[in-house]
């Protein structure tokens, strides 16, 4: 069973101290990330739950950066300690309540304290409390408590500070101040210096009108930076010397003179003063000083990555980033930033020039299109063979994601276009097909009129490249159906033929020229063109289908299956019909049967037999998904659970939230061979992968391969690929491409990269070598020195002068 | 990979559009549209002939109505006209050095001219009684000429004495056209309305015809192919071309014309490279019309090109540099190709080599007080073995683009509307809309450039390709700008103009609608077969 398709941008990942590696908590596991190649390296599986922070044992000298210590922190209620390089868990510390949070101040401090035993290493931590009685209502679920790491033990009493929700911890880069948003509150910290059990946290609450998103400190000195939900930047300087200074005696006559000159500073609040920027137009996600705190950066819902001057507050901006901004982590390389983005992909940055290095990506989510075209087609179109699954994504663009490697493949863009995340969608990429063999891509994209002008309906045909997922533009069609909108596209399966439907009531088959081979024209052009055009009673065509010989054309027309010879354009035969209209047809591998789905209030589940030419068995089932073994007789289906069994379904499925299931049919037999319930089975798919015996252990291919993989992706583009005839779970690992990472990465950075290793010198041996030494006879130096009246006369001068100008070869003293 | 993450600006683009499936051009068919036409108009009535000088500058003799008219090749003015014919002349041609010109007439006479100057020296030979349609002159003989006319005689005239040498008998019908052999100065064919084309040698006494060839129509042109072993001959509909040597087989048979070839020339192809022979070129043209290029030997019409009238003669100067091509309704076609910078530097340079004392250019070592030093090198073509850095290519950005970066979307659509293209300007409202912000620019136009919009609604509304789009736009800027256009005089005319052209569109449309009523039933009929 392989899992994947998780989330990599639910928490801020880190990089380790050489900059060299990337941990992104995905899911249950942390995933370590290769900055140079992007491609993953280790994972460390331990935690049960989603991990929610990460955060590595800092180095303090340069030797001890090829440390590769994190502590991790998970909703499971455990804190974990590893060794990320080999990978090995070497700690687990057992908290119980979910960590939503969590940092540690003094990962530097010292090792050994000042009586000579060690210090306990303490981690603040953001939980939920849910252990309370259902029936006590809390009101402030959210706690920020004090850990002992060392003692792995959570301490009692100390609750720094309840909240309605749990709220994220930020920690200064200095380590010196942590901090939570509660609301139109920022509430600090200082870290005790000498940190135990007992130490009283001392803490300022700083205020303000809209509710703050996001916070950030200054590297070295009394400033932070917090952003609200309206786009505003506020920058407090000097915050806390009132509450965080040592001496509590002189503070109080300060603060009186200095209360007039705090400009910007709300109340009684503790900072010097504060001032607003504001570029954002929408809430500010992102922000984070630069490594020596000339720079900060922020960066919010519309993409575009901004750089302010501290001092002047000048801006550049690395815009058309094209999704919401999630993140920032620095790296301790000062070249070498990442910012994590709402698409689900971390991407490098090179830093001044602002360049992006690499991409680590993961499955696209799912995006919200306009309702008319929600319910027309889940998102997600598979090719078998190759075990990949495509997905649409917003920025118009196609990305072709390996379900065995769980890894992006490519991404192909579908429009000249650049997607702004808070512009209106006016262009929608309404279908997506994929031939057989995976080397032909249909996409269907709607641009949306603006009042009734320029609407605009395109189907585009793609031929694939040398790599797997790598296509380019073979042929544009415009309008294909005049205005009329798409509602069906499918390939043959072995010839260059395709066919499209519409919902004005009429299909169109295309056909590819590129196998016409004309001998006398030098320059052939292959490119799809109409072949036939049919339609039966002017009725909206719903759905089309090819036999898995190609031999049969289904086309849905509403509530009837027509059958059609797609060669001659002869309709053969009609049947049906059903309640609604079809959405969905799908002949079952070689088999003489079709299943048809149709939805809306009466939803059903029908199986065709073709040689009698009428419905074998059927099922009032409101149907997601279908997907059949190319070379068997069965199929399987995801269909949503109905909303009144959803209430005498058990316990267990409600607390999971299962609200779809998976049904695997023989299609001679209505009843089930297998089930099984699955969560977030609305827009999910599904689909039967061709087993690759190279992709699954050696063991397992040497007794008995599987027939076919099940591959079942849910609405949150999780998904899971298990083998559907064997119940025992199979081992089928992923690949994890461990040759193709180096494991031992030898870069440079800094002095060293531009300049390369700086040669050893002996100094000694350079004191010590000879040098030959001859004393200089510079006589025009001292032949006029001294007064004029003890000079001898010019005319002796003059030659002596002229002869020491003159190069003498000095003698060198053996 | 990295590269592709971010956005990139993109240019906004029109709508592709359908590519032939044949290629339109080829490479030769682009060296024949690369004449430039010019046209001499307003000439009396048909141009019957042409024919180039064979001394450079080839100057060109137009025969029509009762002159001949030489005309300047390179600047197309006439140099002179004669005139001395007492009823409509024939077929003026050049003797092989140019420098006398012999025509025929309707009073049976065939005169000859100095062609250099309008001068006196003229010969008169008498011998036929009937219209003299064919004067020719012999490849290389410069004192003796033949004749053709509708008596069916052919006549061999020595000129300086004014004597009729030969007449050949033989023809039973008008004889129309002939051709002097390249191979030879005793050899010619004459071809007649009765069918055939007869081969003559003046050295054979017997007065017959060496060879004859039945064309099977009227034969209205012959031409040797530059060879001397190929014939070729127009009559009717159809070209055809004979082998001479293997004793008048017919080679191949062109039907591409639809009405009578009328004539026929060889040209080039001035391409380098290649063999001579695959660069030549027969040429015919048409009462429908038509010029047709023949590659004889691939044996495929290469180009064709249509005119607006029915064409009687085509000529091609020696150089072919230019293409002239008379029509029935008095109209002279000249095309020019443009000449090469090269060739005209050419003579130029030789002129300068007679001085002699010209230095070879010194390679003087660039010093860094000149600019040069700095670009040094940059011009270097890679060696083959070289590794290319390659500059990130550079979008080209329009004006309409840059604003449309900086959202200045008003100022993008007037940009798009004063630029020529109508492809842009549909292209930039296309864009406007995906931005949802034509109609808000639409109503914050000002006068002038409402009305710069209304004129180009005014031209492309009706356009197939740009209508979908511009009608549902024109009907939605009358009903956002009536107030305005009833303020402005000149926008009224605008809008009633629009509602002429609109007019006229549905008259069309109707008219199409009646003729695909017509049609649509004959087609199923068709279609049920």
């Amino acid at each position: 069973m392989i899992i994947g398709g998780k989330s990599f941008v639910s928490s801020p990942p880190a990089f380790s101290n050489d900059a060299k590696k990337l941990l992104v908590s995905t899911g249950n596991t942390v995933s370590v990330y290769s900055t140079s190649t992007g491609l993953l390296m280790a994972e460390l599986e331990g935690h049960k739950a989603l991990v929610t922070s990460v955060v590595v044992v800092s180095a303090s000298t340069p030797a001890s950066k090829i440390l590769c210590y994190c502590w991790t922190s998970s909703l499971d209620g455990t804190i974990c300690y590893w060794d990320f390089s080999l990978p090995e868990l070497m700690k687990k510390v057992d908290i119980r309540l979910p960590i939503v949070s969590m940092v540690i101040p003094n990962l530097l401090g010292p090792p050994v304290g000042e009586n000579g035993k060690p210090v306990d290493l303490f981690a603040y931590i953001s939980v939920e409390h849910v252990t309370k009685r259902d029936d006590e209502a809390k009101a402030f679920p959210g706690q920020i408590r004090k850990c002992n790491l060392t003692k792995s033990r959570l301490l009692g009493g100390v609750i720094l500070a309840e909240t309605q929700q749990p709220e994220a911890i930020i920690i200064s880069p200095s380590k010196e101040f942590f901090g939570i948003l509660n609301k139109r509150k920022l509430i600090l910290w200082k870290v005790p210096d000498k940190d135990s059990e007992n130490d009283v946290v001392k803490k300022i609450i700083l205020h303000h009108t809209k509710s703050f998103t996001v916070l950030a400190f200054h590297p070295t000195q009394r400033i932070i930076a917090a952003g609200d939900v309206t786009g505003r930047i506020l920058i407090w300087r000097g915050f806390g010397k009132r509450t965080f200074s040592r001496s509590v005696g002189s503070l109080s006559e300060r603060t009186v003179e200095s209360e007039e000159e705090r400009p910007g500073v709300r109340g009684d609040d503790d900072a010097e003063s504060c001032s607003t920027w504001h570029w954002h137009p929408a809430e500010v996600m992102v922000l984070s000083f630069s490594f020596d705190g000339a720079y900060l950066y922020s960066g919010g819902k519309e993409g575009v990555l901004v750089v302010w001057q501290l001092d002047t507050g000048k801006k550049k901006y690395l815009p058309r980033i094209g999704s919401p901004l999630l993140f920032f982590t620095a790296s301790p390389d000062p070249s070498l930033l990442s910012i994590s983005c709402a698409d689900n992909a971390i991407h490098l940055l090179k830093m001044p020039s602002m360049e992006i290095l690499n991409s680590i990506a993961g499955i696209k989510l799912p995006c919200s299109f306009p309702d008319t075209y929600q319910g027309l087609y889940g998102g997600v179109v598979f090719n078998q063979t190759a075990g990949l699954v495509a997905i649409r994504t917003e920025d118009y663009r196609i990305q072709f994601y390996s379900l065995f490697d769980d890894r992006e493949v490519s991404q192909v863009r579908i429009c000249e276009r650049n997607h702004q995340p808070d512009d209106d969608i006016t262009l929608v990429v309404t279908l997506l097909a994929l031939s057989v063999d995976g080397s032909k891509m249909g996409t269907v994209e709607v641009k949306l009129p603006e009042e009734g002008i320029g609407g605009l309906v395109c189907l585009k045909f793609w031929a694939s490249g040398s790599r797997s997922g790598d296509f380019t533009l073979s042929t544009v069609i415009y309008e294909p159906h005049s205005d009329a909108g798409i509602s069906a596209l499918a390939f043959h399966p072995t010839r260059h033929m395709a066919v499209s439907s519409s919902y004005r009531g009429d299909f169109k088959i295309w056909i590819c020229n590129d196998d016409l081979q004309q001998k006398d024209q030098v320059l052939q052009k292959s490119g799809w063109r109409c072949h036939s055009v049919g339609s039966y009673k002017k009725k909206p065509m719903t759905a089309a289908a090819f036999s898995a010989d190609g031999s049969v054309l289904a086309v849905a027309a509403g509530t009837v299956v027509t059958l059609w010879d797609p060669d001659r354009n002869i309709l053969v035969a009609v049947i049906g019909e059903t309640f609604m209209p079809i959405v969905s047809l799908s002949f079952v591998g070689n088999s003489e049967y079709l299943v048809s789905i149709s939805r809306g209030s009466e939803p059903q589940l029908s199986v065709w037999s073709m040689s009698k030419l009428s419905v074998s068995w059927s099922y009032k089932l409101h149907v997601e998904a279908v997907a059949c073994m190319t070379d068997a007789s069965s199929f399987a289906v995801l269909a949503l659970l109905p909303k009144s069994s959803k209430r005498l379904a058990s316990d267990e499925n409600r607390q999971s939230r299962k609200d779809g299931v998976i049904l695997l049919f023989n299609v001679e037999s209505p009843i089930p061979l297998s089930t099984w319930s699955v969560n977030k089975a609305k827009a999910g798919g599904l689909a039967f992968l061709q087993v690759n015996p190279s992709l699954l252990d050696r063991k397992i291919s040497d007794e008995k391969a599987p027939q076919a993989l099940l591959a079942y992706i849910n609405s949150d583009h999780e998904y899971v690929v298990f083998d559907p005839y064997n119940g025992e779970d199979h081992k089928i690992r992923k690949n994890r491409l461990e040759n193709l990472v180096p494991q031992d990465e030898t870069g440079h950075f800094g002095y060293t990269s531009i300049y390369g290793e700086l040669q050893e010198f002996d100094i000694r041996r350079d004191q010590t070598t000879e040098v030959p030494y001859a004393p200089s006879e510079k006589l025009w130096e001292t032949i006029f020195s001294g007064s004029s009246h003890i000079l001898p006369p010019l005319t002796k001068l003059c030659s002596t002068f002229l002869e020491s100008l003159l190069e003498k070869r000095p003698a060198i003293q053996e | 990979m990295a590269d592709g993450q971010l956005g990139k600006t993109f240019p906004v683009k029109s709508r592709l559009k359908p590519t032939p499936k044949k290629p339109s051009s080829s490479p030769e068919s682009k060296y024949w549209r690369s004449f430039k036409t010019q046209q001499i108009q307003g000439l009396v009535s048909a141009v019957t002939f042409i024919d180039f000088s064979p001394d450079p500058p080839h100057d060109f003799a137009a025969t029509f109505s009762a002159s001949v008219t030489l005309y300047n090749s390179q600047t197309l003015e006439p140099k002179f006209k004669i005139t001395s014919f007492t009823d409509v002349a024939y077929s003026a041609t050049f003797r092989s050095d140019g420098k006398l010109l012999a025509a025929g007439g309707e009073s049976g006479i065939v005169q000859v001219f100095d062609a250099k100057a309008k001068s006196d020296l003229h010969r008169k030979l008498r011998g036929h009684t009937r219209p003299v349609r064919v004067v020719r002159y012999p490849r290389f003989d410069k004192l003796h000429l033949f004749s053709g006319g509708d008596d069916t005689l052919v006549k061999y005239w020595d000129v300086a004495s004014q004597t009729e040498l030969l007449s050949l008998q033989g023809h039973k019908d008008y004889v129309r056209s002939g051709f002097a052999s390249p191979a030879s100065s005793d050899m010619f064919a004459t071809g007649s309305y009765d069918h055939t084309v007869r081969v003559w040698d003046i050295r054979v006494s017997s007065l017959n015809s060496v060879m004859e060839i039945n064309h099977g129509k009227p034969v209205e042109d012959v031409v040797f192919l530059p060879s001397g072993g190929l014939l070729a001959t127009a009559g009717g509909n159809s070209v055809k071309i004979w082998d001479v040597i293997a004793g008048g087989k017919l080679v191949h048979s062109i039907e591409s014309h639809n009405k009578t070839v009328t004539s026929l020339c060889v040209g080039k192809v001035g391409r380098d490279g290649g063999e001579e022979s695959e660069k030549n070129r027969l040429f015919s043209v048409s009462l429908d019309g038509y010029l047709k290029v023949f590659d004889y030997s691939a044996l495929k019409i290469t180009h064709s090109m249509r005119y607006p009238a029915p064409l009687l003669s085509v000529a091609f100067s020696p150089d072919c540099s230019v293409r002239a091509i008379g029509t029935s309704n008095g109209t002279l076609f000249v095309g020019k190709r443009k000449k090469e910078q090269t060739e005209s530097d050419a003579p130029g340079a030789d002129k300068l080599v007679g001085f002699g004392s010209m230095e070879e250019p010194e390679n003087r070592v660039l010093k860094p007080t000149n600019f040069r030093y700095f670009r040094r090198g940059q011009s270097e073509k890679p060696s083959e073995g070289d590794y290319l850095v390659k500059r990130p290519q550079k979008v080209k950005l329009a004006e309409h683009d840059k604003l449309l970066r900086k959202f200045r979307h008003k100022e993008a659509l007037v940009s798009a509307l004063n630029g020529k293209n109508p492809q842009n300007t549909v292209a930039v409202m296309e864009e406007l809309v995906a931005r949802k912000k034509l109609l808000k620019c639409v109503s914050n136009l000002d006068m002038e450039e409402l009305g710069l919009l209304l004129g180009f609604l005014l031209r492309y509304v009706t356009m197939p390709r740009y209508s979908g789009f511009l009608m549902s736009l024109t009907k939605k800027v009358l009903e956002l700008r009536v107030e305005d256009f009833r303020a402005s005089e000149l926008l009224k005319d605008h809008v009633r103009k629009l509602k002429r052209s609109v007019e006229e569109e549905i008259k069309i449309q109707q008219s199409l609608q009646e003729i695909q009523g017509i049609v649509s039933p004959l087609l199923m009929i068709a279609g049920r077969r």
